[in-house]
């Protein structure tokens, strides 16, 4: 370890050894214990430091008044985004949620609609008379398999 | 609410939530604004613009890109440097007080905040000596050293690489360091 490189670090990361890089932390402190013109010039920066932070910020009284009550543009949606929001409120989700499961009961509704006015080729009228030949013929074979044991 | 849902209440047009972001987000902005510019009135209108800009353009802010902390920072850095170049150099209260009429002001901002009475001569001098700091080396020793920011979120808000922020921030530290050297000299 050099003292540029010490001094770059120091410059770079500051003066307290928390903020130094990790995989050099431990090179940097054994360069700063054993060295006293390190010490020294640490001493310099961690002063320079203390004095930075003495500078303060003044207050600010009334901005946020100002800020909060500023006039704000009305924002333009899409239609999409206002459904989205309509469906997945920010505010009070729990009590809007009837919103959400209405629309997730519409491809049901949907499908019963559908289902109603559409067969799709599925008819569902049984021709009773074939019904009734099939039936008969069926008791038939089996009072003479009955008959034959 | 995370930053994500109070963004997407803001593009929603929720005054709730626009608001909820102004309140964590007001001291870390005007105190950068007024780190870079060095006086409270203009700091105070980059602010504002700030949190216009938020509203305005909510839905360019980027979550998997950038904190709110950080684009709410870039916001106000680019707003801060369009000042200084519209204006020159930065206006701080000693650059009041040379300026005409602007005395009573300047007594006016000083009896309702009383922050010249603990200064001491060192930090007055640290003080001219910052603003006195190139604009890169001002706003890399605000992000770092007063906001916090890791490099790499830094030199995201200057737009500059992260070994640019680095070069700025030593060139101000041994800047500083020369002036207090000095002071303590003399």
């Amino acid at each position: 370890m050099k003292l540029e490189n010490f001094l770059q670090v120091i410059e770079v990361y500051g003066a307290d050894s928390a903020r130094w890089p990790e995989n050099l932390r431990e090179d940097l402190e054994a360069f700063l214990s054993k060295n006293q013109s390190v010490r020294a010039l640490h001493s310099e920066y961690s002063q320079l430091e203390q004095s930075l932070d003495k500078i303060a910020v003044p207050d600010f009284p009334g901005l946020e008044t100002r800020v909060l009550n500023q006039a704000l543009p009305p924002r333009q949606q899409s239609l999409a985004v206002k459904l989205i929001s309509w469906l997945i409120p920010t505010e009070k989700f729990g009590a809007n949620l009837w919103r959400s499961a209405i629309v997730a009961c519409l491809p049901l509704v949907f499908g019963i609609v559908l289902g109603n006015y559409y067969s799709f080729g599925i008819s569902s009228e049984v021709d009773e008379y074939d019904y009734w030949e099939d039936e008969l013929a069926m008791i038939a074979l089996t009072d003479i398999s009955e008959s034959e044991v | 609410m995370t930053d994500e849902e109070l963004m997407r209440a803001v593009c929603n047009g929720e005054q709730f939530a626009y608001q909820t972001i102004v309140k964590q987000h007001l001291t870390s902005i005007s105190h950068y604004a007024f780190r870079i510019l060095g006086n409270q009135k203009d700091s105070e209108d980059i602010t504002q613009e700030t949190f216009l800009k938020l509203w305005i353009n909510a839905e360019k802010w980027q979550p998997e890109k950038a904190k709110l902390s950080t684009w709410l920072h870039r916001i106000a850095h680019n707003l801060c440097i369009d000042y200084l170049r519209k204006h020159g150099s930065i206006q701080t209260l000693e650059g009041i007080e040379e300026g005409e009429g602007s005395i009573e002001n300047l007594r006016d901002w000083q009896e309702s905040h009383e922050i010249n009475e603990t200064r001491t001569q060192q930090d007055q001098i640290l003080k001219n000596a910052i603003n006195n700091l190139p604009e890169n080396q001002r706003s890399a020793l605000a992000l770092c050293h007063y906001s916090g920011f890791s490099h790499k979120d830094a030199a995201a808000i200057m737009n500059v690489s992260v070994k640019a922020l680095e070069s700025a921030i030593t060139r101000a530290k041994r800047s500083l360091r020369k002036q207090l050297r000095d002071t303590n000299n003399n």
